[in-house]
């Protein structure tokens, strides 16, 4: 798929809105060669009916909407649907749910996205400095980043001896190089390519001020890297 | 890249603002500029003077009938507008803007009116807000600071200019030679970029020292940094750690950290080495101004002292540095020379008998051997030993070996190690007080030797994107 990532975001300033919807986020990632799960927005039980087995099953279905920022609260995700007739459910419990817990939000549709394997989560980030411009964080998802804050940090444009040295600089990044206690070494090449890609994206696009891929799912050698979620902020 | 041959190698220096009385700021920069033995025409500038320190005083920069390329301003931060004019008029290429109350002070319009009327004459700004500048080669003083500058390759480039003046006696004390010292005060045009990239290319100039408060232009900043830094070291002192260390904790994901480590990364991508603290910027200067580049990174630990061996190889295991067995040759050459007690492992401990014989023998041996790559010489004070022969022999090694490896001392002790280690750093052999500052800065040279291949490798990857993103565009 091959889209215009500049309507997304000349849709998203058209409609005042700053953060991008799941969905759209996903667009802009597909567009530069992030590895995102495979999705559809659909806007009734048929359409996603089709979009799943199109993808295949097990899926997530997840309300769009710019006004739900927590998307749980409302009962807005619904994990795990195994079959037409779950997605079919799935897609009614969630409209139900919607309605009942924020009656006033507007509805862009589902989310019907292929449900991500569960991988080592790492962490992504990326925001503007005023005086260096765009910087790229690195680091691994849970504790590493919120409680050690072991990351690293690297100006753009990052290239992949910049990414090599920011798993270098974490504490934690001989647990993706070496594996740990029975987990395999990770894939390095599919992490490189993210970072230095959102890097891009950056300097591509200016209209973005952050992007936070949180988490990323990596793999075993060979096995690449989705990201599961993507938060997009425009300036 | 700003052409600043003429600010180094100017026909002649205008100080306005010097007068008869001999403490006020203008009269010192003329005084320091007369002893410093520059050898242009000085010309000071004065409505009411005739003479001026046996120099004939002129009332404008526009009456004097010589090249001015430099006019050095000293006169109240309102005047310097109209001393800008004048200089604009009489052709000067470089304005040295001494005064103060500017930026700094809120006076953001009259430091704006400044930059504008020199660029209407094509004219640079150094400054305002700086203590001038000093250049060697040229036996340039521009400064009010001191005058006993130890001419030398490194060059040193200060924001602030209280510690900046205060920077040059230190570089005396420490022996370190300098070949150039610029304040570059508010950087209302030239910046640290500007003369980062000219000191890249000044042969004169081995090594850039800098003490940084912020810059404003971080790609471009980055950009020269990177180029420069494959030619020769870039030291940075930065101020702000603490400040930053709060924000940074207060970050998260996607805020990201605070601006000091946004620096640290900055500096780290541009093979810039960041000092935290001046003492240790000035040990890591000494050693990487003084020394040529390793070949490879096999460390060898010569001393007299276990326990300074030991505290040496800490030192060295913080940078990164892990020592390795000498070779089976040089062990047998050792045990031709050295009595049987003596430990032939790394450290090569000669224990405490070692006289000067050994130490020249043994750092002989090393430099000779291939595998050797640099050294650190450790002398601890003993009840037997003179330290000044032992630095003796240690520079006597160093002359008469073929072979120029990096290497730093250390002289432990009283003050008669204290003297001997004076008596080395005169020969600009790197030697420091202690085990572990002699090990530091070892640990330096070889961060600047990675540092370098992590640039080099950086900017190669840059050139192919660029390539890439062309052809795409094509």
């Amino acid at each position: 798929m091959i889209m215009n990532f500049y309507d997304v975001i000349k849709r998203a300033k058209e409609e005042g809105r700053r953060k991008l919807l799941e969905h759209e986020a996903f667009e802009l990632m597909n567009s530069f060669g992030l590895p995102v799960p495979k999705f559809g927005l659909a806007r009734s039980p048929d359409e996603a009916v089709t979009i799943a087995s199109k993808i295949g099953f097990p899926i997530v279905l997840k309300i769009v909407s710019p006004d739900i920022i927590h998307k749980s609260d409302v009962g807005g995700v619904v994990l795990n649907l195994k079959d037409e007739d779950e997605v079919r459910k799935g897609f009614e419990q969630i409209m139900n749910n919607v309605k009942k817990n924020a009656p006033s939000a507007k509805i862009e549709g589902v989310l019907v996205q292929e449900m991500v394997p569960e991988g080592l989560e790492v962490i992504v980030g990326s925001t503007r400095d005023r005086i260096f411009g765009p910087v790229v964080m690195f680091g691994l998802g849970g504790i590493f980043v919120e409680i050690l804050k072991d990351v690293s940090l690297k100006i753009a444009p990052v290239t992949e001896v910049d990414v090599d040295d920011m798993m270098g600089e974490i504490k934690s990044g001989r647990i993706l190089v070496e594996g740990y206690r029975g987990m395999a070494p990770r894939d390095i090449k599919a992490i490189k390519e993210i970072v230095t890609k959102v890097s891009d994206i950056m300097i591509e696009v200016p209209e973005i001020k952050d992007i936070d891929l949180n988490p990323i799912m990596l793999y075993e050698e060979n096995r690449g890297a989705k990201v599961a979620d993507a938060r997009v902020l425009l300036g | 890249m700003v052409d600043l041959y003429r600010l180094f190698n100017p026909r002649g220096i205008a100080i306005v603002g010097a007068s008869r009385e001999p403490n006020k700021i203008g009269s010192v920069i003329l005084r320091n500029l007369i002893e410093a033995g520059y050898e242009g025409k000085i010309y000071p500038i004065n409505p009411n003077a005739q003479e001026i320190m046996g120099l004939k005083a002129y009332p404008s920069i526009s009456a004097v009938e010589g090249t001015v390329d430099v006019a050095v301003i000293s006169v109240p931060a309102p005047k310097v507008p109209d001393v800008i004019e004048d200089a604009g008029k009489a052709g000067v290429k470089f304005a040295v803007v001494i005064a103060s109350g500017f930026k700094e002070v809120g006076n953001v319009a009259l430091e704006e009116e400044v930059v504008k009327r020199a660029k209407k004459y094509g004219m640079r700004v150094v400054g305002p807000n700086v203590f001038g500048y000093v250049y060697t080669p040229s036996k340039i003083n521009t400064t009010f600071g001191p005058n006993d500058i130890i001419p030398g390759n490194v060059a040193f480039i200060s924001q602030s200019g209280a510690l900046g003046v205060a920077l040059m006696g230190t570089a005396s004390v420490e022996g370190l030679g300098i070949s150039a010292i610029i304040s570059i005060g508010n950087k209302a045009d030239l910046d640290d970029s500007d003369f980062i990239e000219y000191l890249g290319d000044d042969p004169n100039t081995n090594l850039i020292l800098i003490y940084m408060e912020g810059i404003s232009e971080g790609q471009r900043f980055m950009e020269v940094a990177s180029k420069v830094s494959l030619k020769k070291p870039i030291i940075i002192i930065k101020s702000g750690r603490s400040e930053a260390g709060a924000r940074a904790a207060a970050s998260h994901t996607g805020s990201l950290a605070g601006n000091y480590s946004l620096y640290k990364s900055a500096f780290r991508q541009s093979g810039i080495l960041l000092a935290e603290t001046i003492e240790q910027a000035f040990d890591w200067a000494k050693a990487l101004a003084w020394n040529p580049l390793p070949k490879g990174d096999n460390v060898v630990i010569i001393t007299n002292g276990g326990g300074a061996g030991v505290q040496a190889t800490d030192a060295l295991a913080d940078y990164g540095i892990t020592l390795r067995r000498i070779s089976d040759t040089l062990a047998a050459n050792l045990k031709q020379i050295l009595p049987p007690f003596a430990s032939l492992g790394n450290p090569i401990d000669l224990t405490g008998l070692a006289n000067a014989e050994w130490y020249y023998q043994s750092i002989s041996l090393a430099l000779d051997d291939p595998n050797v790559d640099s050294l650190v010489v450790i002398y601890c004070r003993t009840g037997m030993t003179d330290p000044k022969e032992i630095a003796g022999a240690i520079k006597d090694a160093l002359k008469s070996s073929k072979n120029r490896k990096p290497i730093t001392v250390a002289m432990i002790g009283g003050e008669a190690e204290y003297e001997a280690m004076r008596e080395l750093t005169r020969e600009h052999i790197p030697t420091y007080p202690t085990p572990e500052r002699a090990s530091a800065s070892m640990g330096a040279i070889y961060r600047y030797y990675y540092a370098k291949k992590y640039v080099e490798e950086r900017l190669k990857e840059l050139d192919k994107k660029k390539l890439t993103a062309l052809e795409r565009i094509r």
